[in-house]
Parts: structure tokens; sequence; C-alpha cells
């Protein structure tokens, strides 16, 4: 029985153990494993609990934006040049060293940025995604590790509340809300 | 992990508690200290302004010494700030296992000496309402700012770095800033909730922000080698006897790197004892750090006697008259530098007992600071003071206008770092959850060890 909107069922768990046997459990349901995660104030090990299969491709857009950097800096030290020129000897002269350094700099400079924004956007921090709920459970800063999956409403919401409740979750409930 | 973790053993919430000690309501003694201190900067702005009003006639600076104390601030600060961002990224890269407890004031110390050195040559600009010359934008003057310039290299590095050293340690931060946002009421909440962007410990977004902060912290070290060696280029681009060197550019990163990491100690000390951290911050951890200062001070005694080999080869009357001013008119800088840098750290920093020993590594790194502000003035001054024409000979004293600028840069670095620490935690406490939750104890044989897991899980039935 399918109705409605996707929802997520949470429940919190007092160590790893517990938590990887939930997740085991709601993967037999079977729920597909993305759609199962973990909310936790350390990080834990890919496969602890979850898996995450996403591919990370941003460092690779990081590259991108380093040699844009890098372009603009050469731009700014020898193609200025060509517009307010700078009679050295009687000539107008472009001067190589300086312009790698503000090559390298400006690389990186954008390099830099390009990291805060990719980073901010890969991991989904707030900038871009306005406006929606996210599930959350502020004990987690307490030590307890909150198992999320994300099910449709019916029969496969209560069999995940009944396979995180089997493994010993505590406040095991349905939010509705993103992951 | 079936062992018991260390992390598991502790309530986490008084270990929060622990940790964000800086963070507690300001006490009278605090308003009293930050006071002070401010107190101190605007003595240092008030002799700004009026030097700005007077002209640069009332600092010490004539023909030939035309850099005086505002440049020596400058390298200084800047030198000092190299080592705090470098250290955390080369420890996060290499995932040490000591790093959680210095990371974040190591962070700090760089963002925020950077902004104070930073000032300096702005200040020694004589017309400092024209800053923005040095900025490239197309004008009715038709002014361009001359690239070939060192000084204009130095404001494209030491920007990027800047910019670069504060994301870094936002960044770092972000989740202690989700923890804090959780805990906190009032208009810390609202800060925390805008600063913490909504990172809530998703696993999606563990893995991400670790391989965001890596790409961080491998963007960011060639930054700083490139900063300080931007700084050196200051002087070896120029024809001055003593700075025309090829040389200077790693002299420069192993000396800023030096200081750095007694920077990085000094902060260490006193963050351990206003916030209580002794059980963070162990003897152990300040021995590493004796043992990093320990090879940089290998490090830059190789670079200066190295810098001296080709004068002392080449014996160029101009530079040789500078060395022998080493041995006379500047003598007591020259001793007291090579007393402070090496003489008296190299045999101390030996000793195990002095490594572990948290007011001697305090002495230790004060000593090597003044050693470090002091070889500084040995580069500025009598190579300047010395040029090429002994008919332009002279000499340099600072005035009080730059003692003020001395003091103030001192006090303007500790206030600032002050704020910092009442507003944000000064210890990266999800790095600290981090190493507690995979440190584990183990038993080899009689001995009872404590043993750190690293790496990402393996698939099931792969090898690992």
């Amino acid at each position: 029985m399918r109705t409605g909107e996707p929802r997520v069922v949470i429940g919190l768990f007092d160590g790893v153990e517990k938590a990887a046997e939930a997740a085991h459990a709601l993967r037999s349901l079977p729920l597909p494993e993305e759609n199962v995660t973990t909310i936790s104030s350390v990080p834990l090990p890919d496969g602890a609990v979850t898996r995450d299969r996403r591919p990370i491709r941003f460092p690779w857009i990081v590259v991108v934006f380093w040699l844009a950097g890098a372009l603009g800096g050469l731009a700014l030290t020898l193609v200025t040049y060509q517009v307010y020129p700078m009679i050295t000897a009687g000539k107008p002269i472009n001067t190589v060293p300086p312009a790698i350094i503000v090559s390298f700099e400006g690389g990186m400079f954008a390099a830099l940025l390009a990291t805060l924004v990719l980073g901010f956007r890969s991991i989904g921090l707030r900038p871009f995604r306005r406006g929606k709920k996210m599930i959350f459970d502020p004990r987690i800063h307490e030590g307890k590790i909150a198992l999320c999956a994300r099910v449709d409403p019916g029969d496969q919401e209560r069999l995940a509340i009944e396979a995180m409740r089997a493994a010993g979750g505590d406040a095991v409930r349905a939010e509705e809300g993103e992951l | 992990m079936k062992s018991e973790n260390h992390l598991s053993r502790l309530d986490e919430s008084k270990l929060y508690e622990e940790l964000s000690r800086s963070n507690l309501p300001a006490t009278k003694q605090w308003y009293a200290g930050t006071g002070a201190l401010l107190l101190v900067v605007l003595a240092a702005v008030a002799t700004f302004v009026y030097m700005m009003f007077v002209g640069l006639g009332v600092t010490g600076l004539n023909r030939p010494v035309m850099w005086g104390v505002m440049i020596i601030l400058f390298v200084f600060w800047v030198g000092l700030s190299h080592s705090g961002t470098l250290i955390s990224a080369i420890l996060r890269i290499t995932r040490a296992t000591w790093r959680a407890p210095v990371l974040r004031g190591a962070e700090a110390m760089t963002a925020l000496a950077l902004m104070v050195g930073g000032l300096y040559p702005l200040m020694h600009l004589g017309r400092n309402w024209r800053f923005y010359y040095i900025l490239p934008y197309p004008n009715e003057r038709q002014l361009w700012p001359n690239f070939r310039s060192p000084l204009l290299w130095d404001a494209v590095a030491i920007t990027t770095y800047l910019t670069g050293s504060l994301l870094f340690l936002y960044f770092g931060m972000i989740p202690d800033l989700a923890i804090a946002r959780d805990r906190a009421a009032g208009w810390r909440k609202k800060l925390y909730t805008f600063l913490a962007a909504g990172f809530r410990g998703t696993h999606e977004e563990w893995r991400r922000y670790h391989v965001a902060s890596t790409l961080f912290a491998v963007i960011i070290i060639p930054v700083a080698v490139s900063v300080h060696s931007i700084v050196s280029w200051d002087f070896a681009m120029a024809m001055v006897p003593m700075w025309h060197s090829t040389i200077f550019a790693p002299y420069f990163v192993a000396g800023a790197i030096y200081s750095g990491i007694a920077g990085v100690i000094a902060v260490m000390v006193i963050l351990r004892k206003a916030f209580r951290l002794e059980k963070v911050l162990t003897p152990d951890h300040f021995d590493n750090l004796g043992k990093l200062l320990l090879t940089f001070t290998l490090v830059w005694g190789y670079f200066y006697f190295s810098d001296y080999l080709t004068a002392w080869y080449s014996r160029f009357p101009e530079d040789w008259e500078v060395i022998r001013s080493y041995s006379g008119h500047y003598l007591p800088i020259f001793s007291l530098l090579v007393a402070c840098n090496f003489l008296i750290p190299f045999p101390l920093l030996c000793l195990k007992r002095v490594r572990q020993s948290i007011p001697a590594m305090f002495a230790v790194s004060l000593i090597v600071n003044v050693g470090m502000f002091t070889e500084r003035v040995q580069i500025v001054v009598p190579s300047l003071a010395r040029r090429n024409d002994p008919s332009i000979w002279g000499t340099y004293f600072p005035t009080w206008v730059e003692i003020s600028f001395i003091v103030g840069s001192i006090a303007m670095f500790a206030l600032i770092y002050v704020i910092f620490s009442k507003l944000f935690p000064v210890v990266a406490i999800s790095d600290v959850k981090e190493q507690l939750f995979h440190t584990t104890d183990r038993t080899i044989g009689g001995a009872n060890l404590s043993t750190v897991v690293s790496g990402e899980g393996k698939e099931e039935g792969r090898k690992t």
C-alpha cells in the first residue's frame, strides 16, 4: 500500500552495533541503501551503519575554478598591460615572473572560494536547500546515533518502525521532512 | 566496533561543557582584561593617526634606513601566522592522532596574526589614505598597479592567504557551531544557527565535509608557502647587500614555520591555563610540538648559516661590510638572535623533560619569538644602514611612535584572540570527539595501550 508523500522514520540508538543491526533490518525490508542514513555527532566510518555510494565529484570542479582563477591572474597582469602599457626603456613590456605569481595566487584564491561554495553545495548546507524541513534530533549531542529511513507511508513505515524498535531504538517515530 | 571506544566512556554533555568553557558568559575580570587591551590598542591607533597628520618624520626612518619597525612587524606577524594553518593542514591531511586539541587554536592564530600583520604595510605607505592605488581597477587617472613590484605580490598573496585561512578556520568550525547551535540560547543561538548553515551530521554530510576539509588543507599548504616566499621577495628582489639572495625564500619560509610553531605552543599554553584544558592538552601534545620546534631549530640554523655561505665565499665588499657590522654596531642584535634562536632552544628542546614541562615550553616559545623578532630586525636594518655607498651609511633606532606600534600589535592580537575565544569554541570539539571515538584499549603482552583506528570501512568480502 503506497499513499502520500514519503516520510522519514527516525530512531535513536545508544551504540554503533545496535544502529548497525537496525540498519541491516531496514535494508532487509527491503529499503534501498540510499534511503537509510545516520545522524551522529561524530563521523561514523563508511559501512559501519550505512554506506554512502554517491560519488563525490566536486573536487574536479574545483580544479576547473583553479584554472579559471589562474587564467584570470594572467589576464590581470599580461592583458591589462596592453591596455595600460608601462613604458620601460622606450617600449611597453610584459614581464612573465609577476604574471606567474599573480596567476598562481589567482588560481588558489578561486580554488579556495570554489571549495567553500561547492563543498557547501555538495554537503547540502542551508544556502542550497532553503525552505525545507530537515530531519534532526539534538540528542545526538548526548551520544545517541539517530538512524533515519525514508519510507512510503503505510506498511513500509510501520515495518520500519517495528524493525527499529526490535533493534533497541528509542523515541522511534515517523516525521515529515527531508533527509 | 566491538571494543569500547573512549568516547562511549564519557558523558558528551560534560565533555562539551569542558571544551567550550571559553564561551561561558563574560566575567568582570574578562571585561577588565579586554578593556585594558582595548585601551592599549586605542593608544596605538591614536599614535597612528598622529603619524598620519604629522608624517613619517615622527618615526626613526631616515635615509638610508627607509624600512623600520612597521616592515619588521609585518614580516614578524606574517611569519607567526605561517604555522597555524600549515600545521593544522598537515595534521589534518596526515590524520595525526594528536592533532585534535591543537587545530582550532593554531588556525585562529594564523587568521588573527595575519590580520594584524597585514595592517603594517598599509601604515608604512605614508599617504595611507591612498592605499586603494594598489587595487587594479580602470580609473580616469589611467593609473594601473605595477605588478612588477613585490609589494603588489604581497597584496595578492596576503589577500589569498587571509581569505583561505578564514575559510579554513570557518569550515573546520562548522560541526562545532552545529553543536553550539543546539545548546545555546538568545543571540548566540542565532549566530551559531546562521554560521552552522544547517549542518546536522548525516553520514553523507560527514563524508563530504571530510573531502572538502581535506581539499582546503591541500590548497592552503602551497598558499602558505607562497606567502612567505613572496614576503622574502620584498627583500630579495632589491639590489641591497645581503638581501639579493636566491636562498631567501626557503630561509624565510623555514623561519616563519619556526616562529609559527613557537607561537602555537605559546597560545596553547595560555589556552590550557585560561580555560582549564589540562585533560585535553596534555604534556604529550607539548612533547610533539617540541619535537617539531626542535626540527625547525635545526632547519632554521641550517638556512641561517647557508645565507652567509655565499656572501662569505664571494666576498663582495658591500655584503662583507654588512656582515662586519654584525660583529660591530649590531653585535647585540646578532648575539641575541643567535642565542634565542639556536643556542638556548636547541639544547633545551633535546631534553624530553623540557618538552614535557608546560612552563619550560612556554619559556622556550617566548625565547624563540624574541629571537625571530630580532632576526627580522637584523634582516631589515643593517642591510639598509650599510648600503653600497659608505657616504650614505646611517643608523636607525625606533622612536616612541614605532615602539607604540610594537606594543599595540601585541595588544591587538591578544584582544582579537580573546574576543574570538569568547565567541567561538577554541578547541575543535568534533575532532576531539572523533579522536576519542576512534581510540580503544588494546593489550599487547603485558602492556596496555590505546590504539587509534583510521580509514574508511571496506565492503564485506573484500580484503581489508
